[in-house]
């Protein structure tokens, strides 16, 4: 079976379920069952539309109705709100591309839905078929698209990327001002400005990808005063939260309405009950208990408070030996007068119920992350080796000592020997080195006792250190004194030339060998663009004068400008040189 | 890596070591060679363990003697703790040894734990049971020798346990092969190999080099009596997280006794006549031979199979003697348990509260009842012979007839050191009568006696047992070696800071008058939330009292500051279960793995306080709320305080204050492992300002505690906590080897110089001697020193 790309829960006809897209099939499964009872092939998809509820509505589905069947078939998005709607978003997407392949004729062997993405791309973008390889698919699956994501660049998705360098621009000041500087300015192209920076583009896209976890707080629905009324508002996500965290709300949900209640008169009478008030997390609703009416329906849901020491709901599952606390209590009879009333656990029955529900809605939360089954396995998974990391002290290990990944070379054996010809010719003769040392160190504790220090070599020295101490002071006083405008001038030079230089040397040096990035430039482009900024560049020490000029004229130093900007001039002039060298040497290179 | 202490090599598992731990082990071969006690505090999380257990086991494996290690620990996860870090210690000697024969050695060793049947057991119905009483008293009915004979002779007309029948077939002392085997490895070597974990380890506790095993089994006579009994006096025993040994003491020797338990224990005493009178007519020889043998006295000790309950008195001088005749017939002695029985109940109707010695208690029962102080000692045997020879089961339902036989037989027995405290009422307040015979043990050294009597070596260590001079008071001996090793560290891996008041200047403090003012709650409240804020991971809160928490955490509800705390963190809270408990722990551990972070919160000498380690992300930050002073209302706690007042001249305050103080050291010396990990502590509440609560702490964390961090606000400790975390986030610059590690080079630096010291004082003091009679003409080699010859060249 061809594994699905993209899953979802919802429900068809009512009964709860899972709806996966996979290669060739759109299939639902029904909970509980192995076999799909719906199940539509790609090549049968020839749908006549898709419909949607709308954005906002209370339950999110999708309709798809079919040539050969009218009716279609309606499955409604069950999961939290914002994940249904993401989920529908994503099948839709994914529909409407099976749906325009099959219109447009192209009769694509249904099994490479996600293998030609480059064709989907020109149906559904309608962009320009590029060369691309690496290619952004509108809609996957959440495991999937990350890794793909990773891979491939963003950069070739115009609308998608037009956000994102808005985005990177907008949250770093700098790279906007020289951007504004070059771009706007004319001096580079945008996709030139923004080669060689793939890299942030990627880091947003990455961070904008995170999915928000799911919030912490306990669901306390509260009343608010709306138009001088008290009222408690039901959104669809509250609800939706309800139902997670009391499941029996959503079992009386599901037995009363419609049939015995409407959906309105169900929450009103549920915010009435006793049900609600047990469930709100406060001990204060004890005392409010009086107030509450009965109600005949929500009064059967009522269960006793787990408020005995011993939790109602016991788990015999068993825990890692490290933390097992029941084992200690276990571990000998009890002994010993009985505490003192402040050290009784549970003395304060009200707050026991409150107490569970929060380590149960801590734990329901992690398990909605993580999954409950992993922590089951890891239990009795936890070996030896687990308990040997908990209690072990790693500073006290030898780091140094560890063997490192060793080195694979081509040729090895040619580069140690060649290494050891050259040592060889030099090898020390070890005995006559010993006696040469030793010789020379007759007679050491003669020349010990002649040993004299100059009385002048120290002076010096010490003369050479204060006179070392008292120019960096000097300097330091008269430093920082650029006025500010000249300042700013200096800089923008600064960092014009800078990115003139990436980018030349961008240009003239080959792409990295194992670069994803495919930049579309060929060598032509290359040399071109190496050309236009060179031609940039020839220009930095006009500007340099210029300032220098300025400078001047603000009655600052010249020679202080001119050192300061002298490493931008070096750089430039180094470019312009090397770009020179290399037009004598080969006039290929073009 | 390898290194000798004097003449003994240790093998240490690790490639460095700390200095501390060079010099705990020093000193504890000190205490080894000297036969003598030893009291050491090594700071949390610097491997005390592993040290202990890599010196022990050279010293073992060197000296021929063999002298047996009993290693008590206070918690099973501590139990479990050790054996694993045994096991380990026990692979890398395998590793290290040279020759063959060597590695045959320590292969040989043996390393066992040891816990109770409830944990232990593995019978498929017989470990479902939820109590351990029940699981003893199962596991008895299926396992004595009365029910085994008769079992096996006549196969199928008793239940017996195949795993403990099993483990009949193999030899002696050859149960298990030789090795390290930590509680979980026996559990399944008992599983794979169909054979009863519980007593392969009782069978195998003579052969083995080291036990590991709680305190109560060494000092709880009613266990030890059982357990311990066949120990040799040069056993080097150890109590390992010793900080509350006084209260394990204590325990071991109180009773409590209430109605319910008293119409329980008279329930159980008309079961057993009832069973005479059966007996009596069906096989009257049993009785007959029983009070024969109680003639000669009550020597023969029982096997384990047989033993169910112990005589809560160490037993030496209680065994030799006949057992008065008054109470030696069957029915003599149910008539006087029920006397007993009925005079207890009585005395429960007072609606007083009375406090009174054994002795006066012992002469209002004798004026009453004619009960006799001998025949009420030897109540707890009897009872045990008389159930033995009843050929009783489900013993577990007469447990409170034994609590009340086992108090007879203690008050008979001490005169001084206890009270008996009659409570009518659990509160002050309280209106219905719900009385408590509390008979407490007021010493200590009670419990503790027997084990320095008879062990020639014992160390108690822990990583906060400040003030180190207390416990031998406390407990009556005189240690050899008493010392505290300071932290070295390169750099602060811990900040301990002390909150007094709140950002709004409004002091915090658990003292029982403001302890539930909103102000006080509030700003308790905001502590935790802003350091939700900011600490990543795990953050563990410890409260003074359960009663405390309890009712924190319903205020901080209402008030809105747990759903704040929601936000950043998941939160947790310890229940009254300990499974429960446990699972919240597990939880919340992998809410702290998983990056979402969780607050738990828990209780100062609570479930979680001990055993468990909060190290590295587990813990980043431990808030103590208040101080955690026991609840000086308490009856039993005044008594004590007044008994060590005037036994022990210590006074109220001060063992108050220690008490409270080293408490909280435990809570937050929980968060440190290693010295590359890192935490926060901090000390909310005005009283740790005070410089003699904060002397009480342990030297390594006090000495880290600067004036300014000892008077905070709120808002001034955050800034403080900030700024640490980003230092502390950089990677250490400056290499650790060498001052806060140490290689083998460094060792042997250190003992060249230790060395080189010796000498020279020997040297000072040879010098001298033959110095002195001429005092003053010492002019040594001309008054000029290095230094001063090397100016006099520089001049030239």
């Amino acid at each position: 079976m061809p594994s699905p790309t993209l899953t979802a829960k919802a429900s068809y006809k009512k009964l709860p379920g899972l709806l996966e897209l996979t290669s060739a099939h759109l299939q639902w499964t029904q909970d509980g069952k192995k076999a799909p009872s719906v199940r539509i092939s790609h090549a049968d998809a020839s749908c006549k539309s898709l419909f949607c509820s709308k954005e906002g509505a209370a339950q999110v589905r999708l309709k798809l109705a079919l040539v050969s069947d009218e009716a279609g078939h309606n499955f409604t998005f069950t999961s939290a709100h914002p994940t249904a709607l993401t989920d529908r978003e994503k099948f839709k997407a994914e529909l409407t591309n099976i749906i325009s392949r099959n219109r447009s004729g192209v009769s694509t062997p249904a099994l490479t839905t996600p293998t030609t993405p480059s064709l989907a791309n020109t149906l559904t973008n309608g962009a320009p078929a590029r060369p691309i390889l690496a290619h952004v698919r509108p809609t996957l699956s959440r495991t999937v698209s990350t890794a793909s994501e990773a891979r491939g660049s963003p950069v070739n998705d115009p609308t998608n990327d037009f956000q994102l360098r808005k985005r990177v621009l907008l949250s770093t000041p700098d790279l906007a001002t020289l951007h504004r500087e070059l771009v706007v300015g004319g001096h580079i192209s945008e996709s030139e400005f923004w080669e060689g920076r793939e890299h942030l583009l990627l880091a947003q896209a990455a961070a904008e990808r995170q999915k928000r976890g799911k919030p912490g707080q306990l669901v306390d629905p509260r009343p608010q005063t709306v138009d001088g009324e008290i009222k408690i508002v039901i959104t669809p996500q509250l609800v939706h939260d309800i139902f997670d965290e009391y499941p029996v709300v959503a079992k009386a949900y599901n037995e009363n309405v419609p049939k015995k209640l409407s959906e309105a008169e169900f929450w009103k009478r549920y915010f009435q009950s006793k049900l609600f008030n047990a469930h709100r997390a406060s001990i204060r609703s004890a005392a409010a208990q009086h107030v509450v009416k009965d109600d005949p329906i929500f009064d059967k849901y009522l269960e006793k408070d787990d408020d005995e020491l011993e939790p109602r709901r016991l788990r015999d599952e068993g825990v890692d030996m490290f933390i097992d606390l029941g084992a200690t209590y276990e571990d000998h009879g009890e002994t010993g007068n009985e505490k003192d009333v402040t050290m009784q656990a549970g003395k304060q029955k009200a707050v026991l119920p409150l107490i569970r529900k929060f380590n149960e809605h801590s734990g329901r939360l992690l398990n909605a992350v993580l999954g409950d089954n992993t922590n089951k396995r890891r239990r009795i998974e936890t070996t030896l080796e687990d308990h040997y990391t908990q209690i072990d002290l790693e500073d006290l290990h030898d780091n140094q000592a560890s063997t490192g990944i060793t080195l694979n070379m081509q040729d090895r054996q040619r580069y140690f020997e060649g290494r050891s010809g050259q040592t060889g010719q030099d090898a020390v003769n070890a005995k006559a080195a010993t006696r040469e040392m030793t010789d020379s160190l007759g007679g050491w504790s003669h020349n010990l006792s002649q040993l004299k220090i100059e009385r002048k070599a120290g002076d010096a020295a010490l003369n050479g250190m204060t006179q070392n101490v008292a120019a960096r002071l000097d300097d330091k006083l008269r430093n920082n004194d650029i006025p500010e405008g000249l300042f700013r001038q200096m800089r923008t030079c600064q960092t014009a030339a800078n990115e003139f230089l990436r980018q030349f040397w961008l240009a003239i040096y080959p792409p990295p060998a194992d670069s994803q990035i495919l930049s579309a430039s060929t060598p032509a482009q290359k040399a071109q663009k190496a050309t236009k900024m060179i031609g940039y560049l020839e220009k930095t020490p006009e500007k340099v004068e210029a300032i220098v000029i300025a400078a001047r004229k603000e009655g600052f130093d010249p020679v202080r400008a001119q050192t300061a900007m002298k490493p931008v001039l070096d750089a430039v002039n180094k470019a312009i040189a090397f770009w020179r060298a290399r037009n004598i040497k080969g006039p290929g290179a073009r | 890596m390898k290194f000798t202490i004097d003449d003994l090599p240790v093998i240490f598992p690790y490639d460095r070591i700390y200095p501390e731990q060079y010099s705990y082990m020093c000193d504890l071969k000190r205490t080894l060679d000297a036969s003598g006690h030893c009291v050491l505090e090594m700071p949390s999380g610097t491997g005390k363990t592993v040290s202990l257990l890599s010196l022990i086991v050279s010293y073992q494996q060197f000296y021929p003697t063999k002298r047996k290690l009993v290693y008590c620990s206070r918690t099973v996860p501590e139990i479990e703790k050790a054996l694993a870090e045994l096991k380990r210690l026990m692979d890398y000697r395998i590793q290290c040894a040279e020759t063959e024969e060597q590695k045959e050695k320590e292969r040989g060793f043996y390393g066992l734990g040891l816990t109770s049947r409830k944990n232990l057991c593995i019978h498929p119905e017989v470990s479902k049971e939820k109590k351990g009483k029940v699981v003893d008293a199962r596991c008895r009915d299926m396992t004595n020798s009365a029910a085994c004979q008769k079992g096996r002779e006549n196969p199928g007309s008793v239940e017996l346990c195949d795993w403990h029948e099993n483990l009949g077939k193999l030899e002696p002392g050859n149960l298990i092969p030789p090795g390290i085997w930590t509680l979980s490895d026996v559990l399944q070597h008992g599983r794979d190999s169909k054979i009863c974990p519980y007593f392969l380890v009782r069978r195998m506790m003579p052969f083995v080099d080291i036990i590991i095993y709680s305190f109560h089994y060494l000092l709880d006579p009613k266990v030890a009596e059982q357990v311990s009994k066949e120990l040799s006096k040069d056993a080097i025993v150890v109590f390992d997280e010793a900080h509350n040994i006084d209260n394990v003491c204590i325990e071991s020797l109180s009773i409590d006794l209430t109605r319910p338990m008293l119409d329980s224990a008279a329930r159980s005493v008309t079961r057993l006549g009832d069973k005479i009178e059966e007996i009596k007519k069906t096989d009257a020889s049993k009785l007959q031979d029983e009070y024969a043998k109680l003639v000669e006295g009550l020597q023969d000790a029982a096997s384990d199979e047989d033993a169910f309950m112990a005589n809560p008195v160490l037993p030496e001088d209680l065994l030799k003697e006949a057992v008065p005749g008054n109470i030696r017939k069957a029915e003599h002695f149910v008539a006087f348990l029920k006397r007993f029985v009925e005079y207890l109940k009585t005395r429960m109707r007072v609606l007083h509260v009375v406090a009174e010695t054994p002795l006066s208690f012992l002469q209002h029962l004798k004026d009453i009842t004619y009960i006799e102080r001998r025949p009420l000692r030897f109540c707890a045997e009897r009872l045990q012979s008389l159930v033995r020879t009843l050929e009783l089961n489900r013993i577990d339902e007469f447990s409170s007839l034994q609590k009340v036989a086992s108090f007879a037989t203690l008050v008979a027995t001490y005169e001084k050191g206890f009270l008996l405290i009659l409570e009518p009422f659990e509160t002050d307040n309280a209106t219905v009568p719900n009385p408590i015979f509390h008979f407490t043990c007021l010493d200590p050294a009670i419990a503790i006696r027997p084990v320095f009597e008879r062990f020639g070596s014992v160390v108690i260590t822990s990583g906060t047992i400040s003030p180190l001079d207390m416990y031998p008071k406390m407990l009556q001996f005189t240690p050899v070696v008493q010392e505290s090793y300071q932290m070295t560290l390169t750099r602060n891996s811990f900040l301990p800071l002390v909150i007094t008041r709140g950002s709004d200047q409004v002091a915090v403090s658990s003292r029982f008058e403001v302890r539930n003012d909103p102000a006080v709650v509030r700003n308790f409240g905001s502590i935790l939330i802003e350091y939700s804020k900011i600490v990543p991971d795990g953050i563990v809160a410890f409260f003074p009292s359960y009663l405390y928490m309890e009712s924190i955490v319903a205020a901080w509800n209402d008030m809105g500051i747990l759903n704040e705390v929601w936000k950043y963190k998941l939160i947790f809270v310890e229940t009254p279960d300990a499974n429960e408990t446990s699972i919240a722990l597990e939880n919340y551990r992998r809410a702290c793995d998983n990056g979402r972070g969780a607050v738990l919160l828990s209780v100062a000498r609570g479930k979680v306080s001990e055993g468990i380690d909060f190290d590295h992300n587990y813990g980043r930050a431990v808030i103590m709320f208040g101080v955690p002073y026991q609840y000086t209302e308490s009856r039993i706690l005044k008594a004590r305080l007044e008994y060590l007042r005037d036994q022990y001249r210590i006074r109220e305050s001060e063992f108050l204050g220690f008490d409270a103080m080293r408490n909280a050291a435990q809570c937050v010396g929980r968060v440190l492992r290693g010295k590359t990990d890192w935490g926060l502590m901090v000390f909310a509440d005005k009283r740790f300002a005070r410089a003699d609560k904060r002397a009480k702490l342990p030297k390594w964390i006090n000495q880290y505690i600067t004036e300014t961090a000892s008077n905070l606000s709120t808002d001034m400790a955050l800034t403080l906590s900030k700024l640490f975390m980003r230092t502390i986030s950089q990677n250490p610059n400056e290499n650790q080897t060498g001052i806060s590690l140490w290689t083998l080079e460094d060792v042997e630096k250190h003992k060249a110089k230790q060395k080189a010291l010796v000498l020279e004082e020997a040297e000072k003091q040879q010098r001298q001697q033959q110095v002195e009679p001429m005092d003053e003409d010492d002019y040594g080699d001309g008054g000029l020193d290095d230094s001063m010859l090397a100016d006099i060249d520089l001049d030239v």
